[in-house]
């Protein structure tokens, strides 16, 4: 315990020290992240900063480590530092609750970072996660229009396969019911993992006897499962397959053409978005004044909030480049194996 | 011959046909059991799925098809080649948590060889880097399984706790050589391994060839046997009851090797290979005998000329078979597995005895890190990708399948064929359930179920053995 409030102690004369720099600098943005565990979230920190330091502000950020506790001390810690906004990337979005009610009641402005916690004050910024969903059934329309499709879902228990599948069903509901589209095979995956999905898809093309058009896989790593089923039996590159998160290795499978798009999170056009609005709120703007904002209410309690939804970007054979040019991924990488003239960007 | 007549009881006249005959084929009735529950499980799938959707099953449905068969034992294949050594590891009264975490630590591991160090570095394609991958996946394995061995066995740290730490920090370490992104694709020789490309699929021609180097082994082990028996003095199967098992044996391999070599190539794969030959398909003509298949429409008939491609035994299924075959060999025929079964007996006394046991649990571990790395090549190359998440979870289908094939966790007791059924039943379940299309839930409440329940089975007949 006394180590705890030794440093403790610590913090506060370093935040002291970096809160005088701060003030000479400008306004100042703090960031308190959940965790740096996945790779994502260096890119979008990359971003921030950037945009920040770009505007002469200065940035400041805190690292959760995985932990609700933590980040709770962090959120302190940060308003002791007097901040003018903090973006709060929420571990647990009940638990940060009351930090987040800390932040206001110091006038400090607050965001909720690419994870949504239901406070009316705070800005929300993210993907339309629906609309990836939807983006997924627009594009396998667009190259197959109608058949047997199958539906390789997320696992059961995470809300987003159930918002995936809500945002292709919006799209595909009029072929559905008229019958150009005719539902083969919908399995949830258990942990999303890949080799589930391609035993799900294996037993899925013997039930029908390969009689299956376009299959809508709802991230990048079970689309390789799929992908790797479907080659078994010949059909890769002829059956349409989606995904999401624009792994590299599904960058490339879509030059490839077996698979035929990966919707795209661009995490450093968040976080740049988010730095934006950040810079905007530090400097007095009113919320309504910002780019994009408008009224969200599709949270769990459905309390109504001002947001920003990203629209995701499909990579498809024809905008690699995309996602080359932002550096994403390398040229290499993305046009390893590729014929020569049969995808635009790897020329 | 008066031995010969002594391996008839004196009371077995008075017993029913069936018993007598179980004693004098000394046939496992534990493993006759397994395989008609297993039948029972596959008829009832195939019943199913054809009231779902007909098709060209045993019984109209889609299960007891060629090609279910066949993917199913390629699916089976991972899974199997572990068991084989959680048998011995339990056997040795231990418990081996970590595989999952380590099937993803060495298969990412062996993915960043080739794709990222050594496919820049010399070449995609090369030749040398699908032998640096399998073998830098065997290496690693084994040194991972000796180290939680060495943890066991001289640190005195109990097994259980040594490898679920391993659960926890292999998938990290996992994690951490990737950070997190999938690896692909393979090397193309490589993905042979998996079974998901013609050129890992034997053939007919080879496939008929190995199945009957496999009788002949099979009658030469079992006249081997008997002369074992002679030389030693030891009870002797009536010659009839020789000759039955020879037969069952051999009519196995036949069965298998007549249904893995009528599933044809998938349509598609067909086309590529005859557009990639420059050959050309001739039309197909239904309902001819022959020795070739065609195309008519969107399906495959027979046809007297064109294009003869039947799948037979993929490279996965060889190596799990091959791997079982050597392991049952180890485990039933040298000093080592003999040394394996004493610890698991009684430890103090196979100590006193002069058994090294401390090194024994070192070889047994590595053992078992060794198949991880085999596991690790399969599944990788069958996926043709490689990410943390591969292999997560399996140690609990392959203690599970170990189990359920008899192996008790009280030591002493298990064997690998036993082990192999267990897992070819666990994968049944699972692909069964996925062909009915039911919910994964449901699936895992199954598959819970049945485990239980198969060791509950395994304890009355036990108790009614004794």
């Amino acid at each position: 315990m006394k180590k705890f409030a030794t440093a403790i102690l610590a913090g506060v004369a370093m935040t002291m020290a970096l809160s005088t720099v701060a003030e000479a600098a400008g306004k100042t943005i703090a960031v308190s992240w959940k965790t740096f565990q996945e790779e994502r979230w260096k890119t979008d920190e990359a971003a921030i900063k950037a945009a920040v330091e770009a505007a002469g502000d200065s940035y400041i950020s805190t690292d959760a480590q995985g932990s609700a506790q933590k980040q709770a001390a962090d959120i302190e810690g940060l308003i002791s530092q007097r901040p003018d906004v903090i973006l709060v990337v929420a571990f647990d979005s009940d638990a940060i609750l009351p930090s987040i009610k800390a932040i206001s009641d110091a006038g400090i402005k607050s965001i909720a970072y690419d994870v949504q916690f239901e406070d009316p004050n705070a800005l929300y910024i993210t993907f339309d996660n629906i609309g990836v969903g939807r983006i997924m059934a627009e594009e396998i329309l667009k190259v197959q229009p109608e058949g047997n499709y199958a539906f390789i879902k997320g696992d059961k228990g995470d809300p987003n396969a159930t918002f995936l599948f809500q945002g292709m069903m919006e799209v595909l509901k009029p072929s559905l019911d008229s019958g150009k589209i005719k539902n083969v095979c919908e399995t949830f995956t258990d942990g999303w993992k890949p080799d589930n999905a391609q035993r799900n898809m294996e037993q899925c093309l013997t039930s029908t006897d390969n009689k299956v058009d376009a299959v809508l896989s709802e991230n990048d790593g079970m689309a390789s499962g799929v992908v790797a089923a479907l080659e078994a039996q010949g059909l890769a590159g002829t059956v349409p397959v989606t995904g999401q998160d624009g792994d590299k290795a599904a960058i490339n499978r879509v030059a490839l053409g077996t698979q035929t798009v990966s919707v795209w999170k661009n995490s450093t056009d968040l976080g740049k978005v988010a730095a934006e609005a950040a810079i905007a709120l530090a400097n007095g703007d009113d919320v309504s004044s910002i780019k994009g904002v408008a009224k969200f209410s599709g949270g769990k309690n459905g309390v109504e909030m001002d947001s920003i939804l990203l629209a995701p970007t499909p990579i498809t054979k024809d905008n690699i480049d995309v996602a080359i040019e932002a550096g994403h991924i390398t040229k290499e990488e993305a046009c390893a194996g590729v014929k020569a003239g049969s995808v635009p960007a790897c020329g | 011959m008066s031995k010969e007549s002594a391996s008839t009881p004196a009371a077995a006249p008075t017993k029913p046909l069936l018993s007598r005959f179980l004693a004098a084929t000394e046939i496992d009735t534990r493993m006759l059991g397994m395989v008609a529950a297993l039948f029972a499980i596959w008829c009832a799938f195939d019943i199913y799925s054809g009231f779902l959707r007909p098709n060209t099953g045993l019984f109209g449905g889609a299960f007891l098809t060629p090609r279910n068969l066949w993917t199913l034992l390629v699916q089976t294949s991972s899974i199997a080649v572990m068991t084989t050594g959680m048998v011995l590891v339990i056997v040795m009264r231990h418990i081996d948590l970590s595989v999952g975490s380590m099937l993803s630590l060495v298969a990412v591991a062996g993915a960043v060889l080739q794709v990222f160090i050594l496919g820049p570095a010399i070449g995609v394609g090369h030749p040398a880097i699908w032998i640096a991958a399998v073998a830098a996946c065997l290496v690693l394995g084994t040194l991972i399984g000796a180290m939680n061995g060495f943890l066991t066995a001289y640190a005195q740290i109990p097994a259980f706790i040594v490898t679920l730490g391993g659960l926890i920090a292999y998938s990290g370490v996992a994690f951490l050589l990737a950070s997190g992104v999938t690896i692909a694709p393979m090397d193309k020789t490589y993905k042979i391994i998996g079974g998901g490309v013609p050129e890992s699929w034997l053939g007919p021609t080879w496939s008929w060839a190995l199945a009957f180097v496999a009788c002949a082994l099979i009658i030469l082990a079992v006249a081997n046997g008997r002369r074992q028996r002679k030389r030693f003095g030891f009870q002797m199967r009536p010659v009839w009851a020789e000759a039955v098992l020879a037969t069952i044996g051999s009519a196995a391999v036949l069965g298998t090797t007549a249904v893995l070599t009528s599933y044809p190539w998938p349509f598609g794969l067909i086309r590529q290979y005859a557009a990639d030959n420059d050959v050309t398909i001739p039309e197909g003509v239904e309902n001819v005998n022959g020795d070739a298949i065609c195309m008519a429409a969107d399906r495959i008939v027979r046809c007297t000329e064109g294009l003869i491609y039947y799948t037979g035994y993929a490279a996965p299924v060889l190596v799990a078979l091959a791997v079982g075959a050597a392991m049952s060999f180890i485990a039933t025929r040298t000093k080592f597995g003999r040394y394996v079964y004493a610890i698991g007996g009684n430890p103090e006394a196979a100590e006193l005895a002069g058994i090294n046991t401390k090194m024994m649990t070192v070889k047994v571990f590595a053992l078992m890190g060794f198949l991880v790395g085999v596991s690790s090549i399969i599944a990788s190359a069958r996926l043709d990708a490689a990410t943390n998440a591969l292999g997560q979870l399996n140690e609990l289908f392959v203690i599970a399948s170990a189990v359920i094939g008899g192996t008790s966790l009280a030591g002493g007791i298990g064997t690998i064929y036993g082990a192999l059924l267990g897992a070819l039943m666990m994968q049944s379940i699972q692909s069964g359930m996925a062909l009915l299309n039911l919910p994964a839930a449901f699936q895992n409440i199954v598959v819970g179920t049945v485990l239980v329940f198969a060791v509950f089975v395994d304890q009355l007949y036990r108790r009614r053995v004794k």
